[in-house]
C-alpha cells in the first residue's frame, strides 16, 4: 500500500474557529488535504498563547500548532463578494467544508447550505457549534468552560463540597472535535450510499455530555445526581493515595491475592486479610475502609517502585505523573509516539504528539509543519482554481487574500 | 426510514469494559451490523439502562465459548464476513486465537483489524494492565486535576476511556474508507494511552518547545486570557447549595456588556478593573465581588440574564439539569427513549451529530447475552438446528 495517508484524495476546507480546530487537524494527519481558511488578520487560534519562547506573534503561536499540522493555509476575505465566490469555487472541487462560526453566520454571508449545496451537491458541510443550529441556546456564546460546564463535566471535576476543578487541556472542544471527524466520515460513507452530501450539526454541548460516561446513566437508571468524588472513581475501584515522593493510583480490580499477599507480606493489611475482601462487590462497596488501609500502606513506597512491582503482578495500579513525564516514556519512545517536525523558518525542529493509532497500511503521519499565515494562498488558487499571476496579484492588493 | 450511513458493514466485535464498547456502539448508532462475542450469560435485564444501555444498544450478541476450538472456529468463520474485527486484549489473546491480522487477511483480504489495547502491543510496556484511571494518571491529566493546594481532586470516571472510544471509532471508519481505495484491509494498533494523551492539547507543545512545567489550569483560562473567568457559587435551588455560574469575559465589549448586566455596580468602575491586563492582574479582588453578586442569583437567571446581554455564561450543569431539565436539549429531543423487553421504557443518550439525510437511529436495546445465537449461526453461517445443538450440547456455544 502507498504511504499517501488512508483519506488521501479527500479535500477539506477548514473554516473553523479555534472551537473546532481539532476535526481538520485529525483528517490531515491521515492524508486529507486540510485548507485551513483564515480570515484576514489570520484565526482567533493564533492569537491565543502559549507562543514559541513566549514571543507572542500569529506564526509562533503553540496552541494554533497543535490544532493545525499538516493544514494548508489560505487567506481569503470571506466579507468580501470575491472572497465568496472563491470559496464557492474551492467547494466545487471539495469534499468537505468544515466550520465553527454563530450559527446562520455563513448563511448570512451567502455561504450558507444552500449556496454550498447548490455549488456541489456531493459536498458535505459540517457546522459545529456550541449547542447546534437549533433550540432556544442556539445563540448562546460559550468556549470551553462554559461548554464543561453545561455538559455536566464541569460539575463532577474536583472534591465534594468544594468548587469544581478544570481538567488539563479543552476537553470539551476535544470531545466536540472527535465526534466532529467521526461524522464527517459517517457523512463520507453515507454519500456513495444516497449519492449526495449533506450538513451535519453537531453540537458541542451534546458531544460533551457523551463523553462523560457516568452522569446520564447514574440518573436515569437510579435517579442520582453524580456528585463530586474527589479522586474516588465513581465505579468505586480507583483512588489515588499519596506515597513517599508524590502520588499514585490505587485500583482494587486484578488479582486480589496478589495484592493482599504483597501487602500482608509488608505488615500492613490489618483487616484486609479476611475472606469477604475477596469479594469484588464488596471491595466496591466499603472502598472507602479499604482505600484508607492500602493509603497506609503504600506511603512509604516510591511512585515507581509501587508501579513496577503491581504491574508484574497483573495488578492495574499507576504512577501519578506530571505530563512532562511523558517526554522520558519508554513505552512511547519505543513506540515512536513524539515526532520531530522541522519549522525552517526557525531553524528549530519541535517535537509533537504523533500518531494516536498505528495503521500498517495507511499509517499517520507528520506531513508539513503547521502553516504560516497565507502561506499556501498562492499555490491554492493558482493549482486548485488556475488563476494567473495577475489574477492573483489583483486579489491580494484588494485584500481578498 | 432513512438509509443507515453504515449500513452493510459487519463488525465482529470482542470489545468489554467501557472504550471498546463506545468505539463499537457509535458504528451501531449509524447502521453497523455489530456482533458482539460474549462470555456465558449473566443475569438476565442487567445491562438495559444507564451506561450499560448506553454501552451496547444496537448491538448483536452471540454466547462463544473461546476455551473450545469449536468456538474459535465459529469466531473465524465470522471474520471471514466481516468488515472489522476489533478487540481490546493484549496481544497475546488474538494471536493465540489465530484471530490476529496476519491470520485474518490470508482468508479475509480485505478484513480490518483494530485493536485497541492500553498501552499498545508493542514496547516495554505493552502488557500493562490498565484500566482508563490508570492512563489518566500515567498521562498526566490526573496530576494537574488539582485544586489550589496542588492534591489531585480528580477525576472521579474514566475520561480516557470515552476519548478512546472516540478514537477507536474514528480509527476504524479512517480504515475501512482507505480501503475502499487499496482494496485491502489492514492493522491498526491502538493504544488507549496515547489516544488519550494525544488529546491533551497545546500543553504538550508548551513542555517541548517552551520546556515549561505545567501547572494545574485552575481558573486559568486555556484559551487566551479571560477574566472574570471562574465558577462562581449561586443561591441554592430547593436546598440545594451546590449551584454554580461559570462566567468568560474576555474582550473589552464583553466586560462593558457584563458590568451593564449586572446592574454597573461602584466596585466595576474601579480602575483596577479598567482594561483585561488590570482585571488579569486584579482577578483575586475582581473574583470576590464577582462571587458576591453570584450568591444573589439563581443559577439559572444568571446564566439567562449574562446571556441576554451576549455574555459568554453557563451553569454548573448536574445530572437533573442535563437529564432533566435543560430546555436546550430537550428543545433538540437529544435524550432517546426505548422500549425495554419488560414493556417499560427507558432513557438513553442520545447521538450527538445530527446527519441531516442520515441521521442514524436508536433501534434496540442492549441484547441479552446470546440472543443472536440463532441469526449469526443460522442465517449468517448456514448452520442447520442439529449442528446448532449440537455446539451448544459440546459447551462450544452457550444458549
Amino acid at each position: 500500500m502507498n504511504d499517501d495517508g488512508a483519506l488521501a484524495g479527500l479535500k477539506v476546507l477548514d473554516l473553523t474557529t479555534a472551537r473546532g480546530h481539532l476535526c481538520g487537524r485529525m483528517l490531515a494527519d491521515m492524508g486529507a488535504d486540510v485548507i485551513k481558511i483564515e480570515p484576514r488578520g489570520g484565526d482567533d487560534g493564533r492569537r491565543s498563547g502559549p507562543f514559541l519562547d513566549d514571543r507572542p506573534h500569529p506564526d509562533r503561536s503553540l496552541f494554533f500548532w497543535f490544532y493545525n499540522l499538516n493544514k494548508r493555509s489560505l487567506t481569503l476575505d470571506l466579507k468580501n463578494p470575491r472572497g465568496r465566490e472563491i470559496l464557492l469555487a474551492l467547494a466545487r472541487g471539495a469534499d468537505l467544508v468544515i466550520e465553527s462560526f454563530a450559527p446562520g453566520a455563513i448563511a448570512e454571508l451567502g455561504v450558507g447550505w444552500k449556496e454550498l449545496h447548490a455549488a456541489n451537491p456531493a459536498l458535505i458541510l459540517l457546522s459545529i457549534a456550541p449547542f447546534g443550529q437549533t433550540g432556544p441556546y442556539r445563540d448562546f456564546a460559550a468556549d470551553d468552560t462554559i461548554l464543561a460546564a453545561m455538559a455536566g463535566m464541569l460539575y463532577v471535576n474536583g472534591s465534594p463540597g468544594r468548587k469544581p476543578v478544570r481538567p488539563l487541556g479543552l476537553q470539551a472542544y476535544h470531545s466536540a472535535g472527535c465526534y466532529a471527524a467521526i461524522s464527517a466520515m459517517c457523512a463520507l460513507f453515507a454519500r456513495d450510499r444516497i449519492g449526495h452530501g449533506q450538513w451535519i450539526d453537531l453540537s458541542m454541548q451534546e458531544a460533551t455530555i457523551s463523553a462523560v460516561e457516568h452522569v446520564a446513566g447514574s440518573y436515569f437508571a437510579e435517579g442520582r445526581v453524580e456528585p463530586r468524588r474527589g479522586t474516588l472513581h465513581w465505579s468505586r475501584y480507583f483512588r489515588v493515595a499519596r506515597c513517599r515522593d508524590g502520588y499514585v493510583m490505587h485500583c482494587s480490580l486484578g488479582d486480589w491475592t496478589s495484592l493482599a499477599q504483597w501487602v500482608a507480606g509488608d505488615g500492613k493489611a490489618q483487616d484486609l486479610v479476611n475472606p469477604e475482601w475477596e469479594d469484588v462487590i464488596y471491595r466496591a462497596a466499603h472502598a472507602e475502609h479499604l482505600f484508607d488501609v492500602l493509603d497506609e500502606w503504600v506511603k512509604d513506597y516510591s511512585r515507581d517502585e509501587l508501579l513496577e512491582r503491581a504491574q508484574m503482578l497483573r495488578l492495574p495500579y499507576a504512577s501519578v505523573r506530571r505530563p512532562e513525564a511523558l517526554f522520558e516514556d519508554e513505552q512511547l519512545a519505543a513506540r515512536g509516539y513524539f515526532v520531530e517536525v522541522e519549522h525552517p523558518e526557525l531553524g528549530r525542529k519541535i517535537r509533537y504528539p504523533g500518531a494516536p493509532y498505528l495503521f500498517n497500511g495507511t499509517p499517520w503521519r507528520a506531513r508539513r509543519r503547521p502553516p504560516l499565515l497565507g502561506e499556501h494562498s498562492e499555490e491554492i488558487l493558482r493549482e486548485d482554481l488556475g488563476l494567473d499571476p495577475a489574477e492573483i496579484a489583483t486579489l491580494a492588493a484588494e485584500g481578498v487574500i | 426510514m432513512a438509509p443507515m450511513p453504515l449500513e452493510g458493514i459487519r463488525v465482529l466485535d470482542f470489545t468489554w469494559v467501557v472504550a471498546g464498547p463506545v468505539a463499537t456502539r457509535i458504528l451501531a448508532d449509524q447502521g453497523a451490523e455489530v456482533i458482539k462475542l460474549e462470555r456465558k450469560p449473566g443475569p438476565p435485564g442487567s445491562r438495559q439502562i444507564g451506561l450499560q444501555g448506553d454501552l451496547h444498544r444496537n448491538k448483536r450478541s452471540i454466547a462463544v465459548n473461546m476455551s473450545d476450538p469449536k468456538g474459535v472456529e465459529i469466531a473465524r468463520r465470522l471474520a471471514r464476513i466481516s468488515d472489522l474485527v476489533i478487540d481490546n486484549f493484549s496481544a497475546r489473546v488474538m494471536r493465540m486465537w489465530g484471530m490476529d491480522y496476519q491470520s485474518l487477511s490470508q482468508v479475509n483480504p480485505g478484513i480490518v483489524c483494530v485493536s485497541m489495547s492500553g498501552l499498545g502491543h508493542t514496547g516495554p510496556r505493552s502488557s500493562y494492565v490498565s484500566y482508563g484511571p490508570t492512563l489518566q494518571a500515567l498521562g498526566g491529566y490526573t496530576m494537574l486535576m488539582a485544586e489550589e493546594s496542588g492534591a489531585p481532586a480528580g477525576f472521579g470516571y474514566s475520561y480516557a476511556d470515552m476519548s478512546g472510544g472516540y478514537t477507536g471509532a474514528l480509527a476504524s471508519l479512517i480504515a475501512l474508507w482507505a480501503r475502499k481505495r487499496a482494496g485491502k484491509g489492514q492493522f491498526v494498533d491502538l493504544s488507549q494511552f496515547e489516544a488519550v494523551i494525544s488529546v491533551i492539547g497545546p500543553a504538550l507543545l508548551d513542555i517541548s518547545a517552551n520546556r515549561r512545567e505545567q501547572s494545574p489550569p485552575g481558573w486559568t483560562s486555556q484559551e487566551g486570557p479571560a477574566a472574570p473567568h471562574g465558577a462562581y457559587r449561586c443561591r441554592p435551588r430547593d436546598g440545594d447549595d451546590d449551584r454554580w455560574i461559570a462566567i468568560s469575559v474576555r474582550t473589552q465589549a464583553e466586560w462593558d456588556r457584563f458590568v451593564a448586566a449586572i446592574g454597573a455596580p461602584g466596585w466595576a468602575a474601579d480602575a483596577k478593573f479598567r482594561t483585561l491586563y488590570l482585571r488579569m492582574r486584579n482577578r483575586a479582588e475582581l473574583d470576590a465581588h464577582v462571587a458576591a453578586w453570584a450568591a444573589g442569583q439563581s443559577a439559572e437567571s444568571a446564566m439567562e440574564l449574562l446571556q441576554q446581554a451576549g455574555v459568554t455564561a453557563g451553569l454548573v450543569a448536574n445530572g437533573a439539569d442535563i437529564c432533566a431539565r435543560d430546555p436546550q436539549l430537550k428543545a433538540r429531543n437529544f435524550w432517546g427513549m426505548v422500549a425495554l423487553p419488560d414493556g417499560r421504557t427507558t432513557h438513553v443518550t442520545g447521538i450527538p451529530m445530527r446527519l441531516s439525510a442520515t441521521p442514524g437511529a436508536i433501534r434496540s436495546v442492549s441484547p441479552e447475552i446470546g440472543s443472536s445465537n440463532d441469526y449469526v449461526l443460522g442465517e449468517l453461517l448456514g448452520m442447520g438446528r442439529a449442528e446448532r445443538d449440537e455446539l451448544i450440547a459440546d459447551g462450544a456455544v452457550w444458549q
